[in-house]
């Protein structure tokens, strides 16, 4: 077996094996017809029915789906880059949540508050969102480096501190939109101004934005940036073995900690990308916990950034397509579920490891004549 | 102001053995060296198992069912990390995706969205004649758990410090080989630990939803898993540390929510986000700085293997 | 590490050592024997009849108790607790530690050791922690007690303690079996060695009638490579490392030769000061100079400030106090990246841990440390093409197996390891090179070949500090040794005056008592 099937057998197995043991949850608690027919309503939810579109269907049969998956993959893979970037500096990023919560009121804030052309406005707020979750999750790298707090604790705690502050004050105090008359009930911030919308890309029919193609250029910048260059190899190294790297003449400190602004930054961005995107303004509450769903897309990629980009695109598809299920009765919330089993299985890598080899010792076995 | 006292120790007296049960259980499992950021998943799955069981069952027999379906998630995350030394960490969030798209999914499908249907709550310990007495009579009136959740930190404080059982627990936490080298089972020694402390984590999810309400809501327990944990690190990794820490945690709540209805004017001054990040903040303080990792187990989340030392 | 074929005869009431090279199987067997590993085949026969060891409880039930090279104790615990864990005296179902505070002292008083029960095991000093060690087997009542390596971190006369101890516990009918390499010190101490070669047990013989030189042959097989053990100075590399004896060809200045150094001054260190890990004062006043074309042995019990005066010098560890000058710069404000930018390499004691990463390729390792710098790297960017050449040129030269640049570093063996390390370190071309126990846990042929890099390094004008806690490697190659002691230096010897007893002495930080 290859290493780089060693890296990514597992991963996939472990999505079909979820897939599999969430097709029996619905054949057990309904019927294995239902089963099969949800999953078929989740795959043209997710990439568009293709079968109804090519017999004369409308374009939008396609376009809708595939807009709506491409929307939750950019959140999905700049979330899930976050992780892995702190990963490969050898710290866990639970706090992307977090980092996303403060990306996303700086978006909104910038988006609603600050005039400017499109072509500077969008930008502007991307960075204010990045910026936002990079100081988010310095304070977590902070106090790693400097005080040795584990990461682990101190990012969940961190989470918890922005859902407080964000969703529990400021949106619904001080930052919260002034109510224009008929619409006295409106919570969250003010609507973004038009110029800081991201373009959609494939006109009104579809909420396919800017966002995707941000995110997949965020996927492959990073991938680049820690195989081919002397900054990323000197992160890489560091995440390794931290004391070789220090031995090195690394800066071990500079390095875990732009890692972990860096990871901060892109979950920032991912809640730049959902204001400015799609919700246009911060909600009362910032809704499916993206930033959690990082964690688990990071590791099923197994922490490569590509790697994420196409677990994030797999489970875009299934989230987009899980609404669809709610059609034969299945709570939308269904894909998550997959995911959490996906995340599980690829836990238990050492388990797929294990189970490999012995097939491989095996057939090393029969074809060893005995002496 | 003493009517203001009364009512806030009661509802801390009410509200905190969910946490001081689920800090205990992560306390136990991070003692004997494995990682507990599950601990969220298990209460919730504690808190759905009890809350169906009890449809069917008395109460308290529920509790228990809770309690064993905590474990269960626990014997997952043992699986995955002592059997196959997985990552503590991964498998713990893991566990808590799976518990909350989980519940989310079973409730929805079982009951409907609003919760499962109500259940009868824990009986209530009641004296009358102590009832109105100031302070004294906020410590009655309360379900059986908050009298176990008074008691059970200083019964863990024991099993810790003065059983054989505790030393070893706390040995295999530092150095699991010194442990292997006695002849003793480290990983025998940690499921012990990780099963327990899923009992507790899943006794904590049952009280949410047999004592503190009477059903499965959708979104039990909120986040209270991972303030346990915080209490858990607050407390410095010791039973009767957590305990201080989730009730001090469990006043701050009460605190909240009673001045949100008796003194509205102070929540002008003192928005409520602070106060609900106040317990996370602290922690946060603390841990910054006591530095280093504070008192964690030198093993913690270290899979152990035999032939490295 | 594997096993295949050994067999050992334990008689009761004797001494036995077994000796072999590192990684001959001694530490393998003796896991065995205690129940921690499991053969795939063979029998083990207690009093005649065969016996399984599922774990290492049926070993202590059976009386066989052991003493780990690496200290199995908790560090948090108290003696006495690291004493009784595991068989726990209670009173009620509660813990009884007075009564584990008696048993420990009664054991303890019982075997001639002092040891306080309620001291925390963190705060004691290595020997005790090696008492407590002995106490923990002898209080589960061990018949027959193995020593892994147990003086490797003693100084000669905790050594010869040591010795006394082994020998009383074997009048007092028990039987101990002691694992060592170190030849001379086994023949003063044992009855009978076993000798061991590659997993093999291939010699028993009684130790009155052998010689150190006739056990070194046993232990490597052929009488030419024993030279490295017996202290006989290694001038050139063993068989298949042709390429390192033109390089050390030119090099082999005897070390015998004693001249004074006369190259520059490369380090000139007054009154370092520093404090460990721990935050105690680690360095307390170390003044030494090192010229260029010397090396300059630091000789010392583990844990008595050189891993902290090695870090010193490569920028690893802050000044507390002091002075001096490293390469034209202050030794004040260096770094790690400093101290590379002026020409200190570093061969570091952990490899693992220091060195490398392992988890990276080969050629990554290659390029660790002057990854910025050419032929490694192009602006911002890595050149891929210049370290896959430069890395194959390395490998070449200094005989790296397999030379693969992009085979992952932690599936080499140790020995190429480190081979790579010094091949990256010396061809940075480095003015000084520090170097810490550079040929721990290497085998014969491996250690030949470092020794005959360091002299290379040392021909070519490059000063050399070398940190090691084996003495014999000392003496071997230094042209000048230092001796610390807490933090001191204690000792200072040009070549012509080194003596291996004065040297022992003043790691025990006995002053000078003539000259």
């Amino acid at each position: 077996m290859g290493e780089r099937t060693r890296q990514v057998l597992p991963s996939v197995l472990s999505v079909l094996l979820a897939l599999a043991v969430c097709w029996l949850t619905i054949a057990l608690t309904r019927d294995a017809d239902t089963a099969t027919k949800a999953y078929l309503q989740m795959l043209w939810g997710g990439v568009g029915n293709w079968p109804a579109y090519l017999e004369g269907g409308n374009a939008n049969s396609v376009l809708r789906p595939l807009g709506e998956s491409a929307m939750k993959a950019a959140l999905l893979t700049l979330t899930g880059l976050s992780v892995a970037v702190a990963f490969k500096v050898g710290l866990f990023n639970i706090g992307a949540q977090g980092q996303m919560i403060w990306g996303a009121l700086a978006a909104a804030l910038v988006g609603a508050h600050v005039s400017l052309p499109a072509v500077l406005h969008v930008p502007l707020a991307l960075l204010a969102a990045a910026a936002a979750g990079a100081v988010w999750s310095s304070i977590a790298g902070l106090l790693k480096l400097k005080r040795g707090v584990h990461e682990v604790i101190s990012t969940i705690m961190l989470n918890w501190v922005a859902v407080s502050l964000v969703d529990n004050w400021l949106v619904i105090g001080p930052l919260r939109a002034v109510a224009q008359g008929h619409q006295s009930s409106i919570t969250g911030t003010a609507e973004i101004l038009s110029t800081a919308q991201l373009p959609r890309l494939l006109g009104d029919s579809s909420r396919l934005n800017l966002g995707f193609p941000l995110a997949l250029v965020a996927a492959l910048a990073v991938w680049v940036w820690l195989g081919r260059t002397r900054s990323g190899y000197e992160t890489r190294a560091v995440g390794l073995t931290p004391e070789a790297a220090r031995a090195a003449g690394i800066p071990t400190l500079w390095r875990a900690g732009g890692a972990m602004a860096l990871a901060g930054a892109l979950a920032g961005l991912a809640g730049a990308v959902l204001v400015l995107g799609t919700e246009g303004r911060y909600p009362g509450t910032l809704g499916a916990p993206y930033g959690f769903d990082g964690i688990a897309i990071a590791l099923i990629g197994n922490n490569h950034p590509l790697g994420a980009a196409v677990s994030a695109a797999v489970f875009g598809i299934l989230r987009a397509g899980g609404t669809r299920m709610q059609l034969l009765g299945v709570h939308k919330s269904f894909p998550e579920l997959i995911q959490g089993f996906a995340l599980l299985f690829v836990a238990g890598r050492m388990v797929w490891l294990a189970l490999l080899n012995r097939r491989r010792a095996q057939r090393a076995a029969v074809e060893v004549p005995r002496a | 102001m003493l009517e203001v006292l009364h009512s806030l120790l009661f509802s801390t007296l009410d509200a905190a053995p969910a946490l001081v049960f689920a800090a205990l259980g992560a306390m136990l499992s991070e003692r004997a060296g494995v990682v507990s950021v599950g601990v969220e998943g298990m209460m919730r799955t504690g808190a759905f198992c009890a809350a169906v069981a009890a449809l069917a069952m008395p109460t308290p027999l529920a509790v228990l069912v809770g309690m064993v379906a905590g474990a269960g998630i626990a014997a997952v995350h043992g699986f995955l990390s002592i059997r196959w030394r997985s990552d503590q960490v991964v498998s713990g969030m893991a566990l808590n995706l799976v518990a909350m798209a989980g519940g989310t999914f079973l409730l929805e499908s079982l009951f409907g969205p609003n919760g499962t249907p109500a259940i009868t709550q824990l009986s209530r310990w009641n004296v009358p004649a102590l009832a109105h007495v100031p302070l004294l009579g906020a410590l009655v009136g309360h379900s059986a758990p908050t009298y176990l959740a008074l008691t059970l930190p200083f019964a863990f404080h024991l099993l810790l410090s003065r059983t054989p059982l505790g030393l070893r627990l706390r040995a295999v936490g530092d150095k699991p080989h010194a442990v292997a080298t006695l002849g003793l089972s480290v990983s025998g020694l940690r499921w012990a630990a990780v099963l327990g402390g899923g009992l507790m984590a899943g006794l904590g999810g049952a009280v949410l939803s047999t004592a503190v309400l009477d059903r499965f809501e959708q979104h039990t327990p909120a986040g209270l898993g991972f303030m346990a944990l915080a209490a858990m690190v607050f407390g410095r990794w010791t039973p009767l540390g957590a305990f201080a820490a989730a009730l001090f945690f469990a006043f701050g709540n009460a605190l909240r929510i009673g001045l949100a209805s008796s003194a509205p004017w102070l929540l002008e001054l003192v928005p409520q986000g602070f106060l609900l990040a106040l317990p996370y903040l602290l922690t946060l303080l603390v841990l910054g700085l006591q530095g280093q990792r504070g008192h964690a187990p030198a093993a913690l989340g270290t899979p152990y293997e035999q032939e490295s030392r | 590490m594997s096993l295949e074929d050994a067999s050992l005869d334990i008689v009761p009431g004797e001494l036995l050592a077994v000796v072999g090279e590192n990684g001959a199987g001694k530490s393998s067997l003796m896991n065995v024997l205690y129940g921690l590993y499991h053969p795939d085949a063979g029998t083990f026969l207690m009093d005649g009849k065969p016996v399984r060891l599922k774990s290492p409880r049926d070993a202590i039930a059976r009386g066989i108790g052991m003493v780990h090279q690496h200290f199995m104790l908790v560090p948090t615990l108290t003696v006495a607790e690291n004493v009784v864990l595991g068989r726990e005296p209670t009173k009620r179902g509660l813990l009884d530690l007075d009564r584990a505070c008696d048993e420990v002292a009664a054991t303890a008083k019982r075997f001639g050791f002092q040891l306080d029960p309620r001291a925390r095991v963190d705060t004691l000093t290595v020997g005790s922690q090696q008492k407590v060690e002995i106490v923990k087997a002898l209080h589960r009542g061990a018949q027959v007690l193995i020593l892994d390596e147990p003086t490797a971190v003693l100084t000669p006369q905790e050594s010869d303690e040591l010795a006394q101890v082994m020998r009383g516990l074997v009048q007092q009918g028990r039987t101990v079996v002691l694992i060592s390499h170190k030849l001379k010190e086994v023949l003063g101490v044992a009855d009978r060695v076993a000798v061991m070669r590659r997993g093999r047990t291939v010699a028993e013989v009684r130790a009155s009638e052998t010689t150190v030189s006739a056990l070194a042959s046993l232990m490597v097989g052929e009488g030419s490579r024993g030279a490295a053990l017996t202290g006989v100075p290694v001038t050139a590399g063993p068989s298949g490392s042709d390429t390192v004896a033109a390089g050390a060809g030119t090099a082999s200045t005897r070390s015998d030769e004693g001249t004074a150094p006369s190259g520059p001054i490369v380090l000139d260190a007054k009154d370092l000061r520093a404090k460990g890990d721990n935050g105690r004062p680690a360095l307390q006043g170390v003044s030494l100079t090192v010229h260029a074309g010397e090396i300059v042995g630091i000789a010392g019990v583990d844990g008595n400030g050189q891993r902290e005066l090695a870090e010193v010098l490569t920028g690893l560890r802050a000044l507390d106090g002091g002075e001096g000058t490293l390469l034209g710069g202050p030794l004040a404000d260096l770094t790690p990246a400093r101290a590379k930018a002026r020409g200190v390499g570093h061969v570091p004691e952990d490899r693992l841990a220091r060195a490398v990463v392992k988890a990276m390729s080969v050629e990554e390792n290659v390029a660790l440390g002057r990854h910025r710098q050419p032929p490694f790297a192009r602006g911002p960017w890595v050149d891929f093409k210049g370290r896959r050449e430069r890395t194959n040129q390395l490998l070449t030269t200094y005989d790296v197996r397999p030379p693969d640049p992009t085979m992952a570093l932690q599936a080499m063996s140790g020995g190429n390891q480190q081979k790579v390390v010094v091949a990256r370190e010396l061809d940075a071309d480095p003015k000084l090179l520090v170097v810490v126990q550079p040929t721990r846990g290497l085998d014969i042929g491996a250690v030949a070949q470092v020794h005959a890099r360091l002299r290379e390094a040392k021909a070519r004008g490059a000063g050399v500090v070398m940190v090691s806690l084996d003495l014999e490697e000392v003496l071997a190659l230094s042209d000048r040794v230092y001796v610390l002691y807490e933090g001191r230096v204690t000792g200072h010897f040009p070549r012509k005056d080194l003596d291996e007893r004065e040297l022992g002495r003043r790691m025990l930080g006995a002053e000078s008592d003539h000259g």
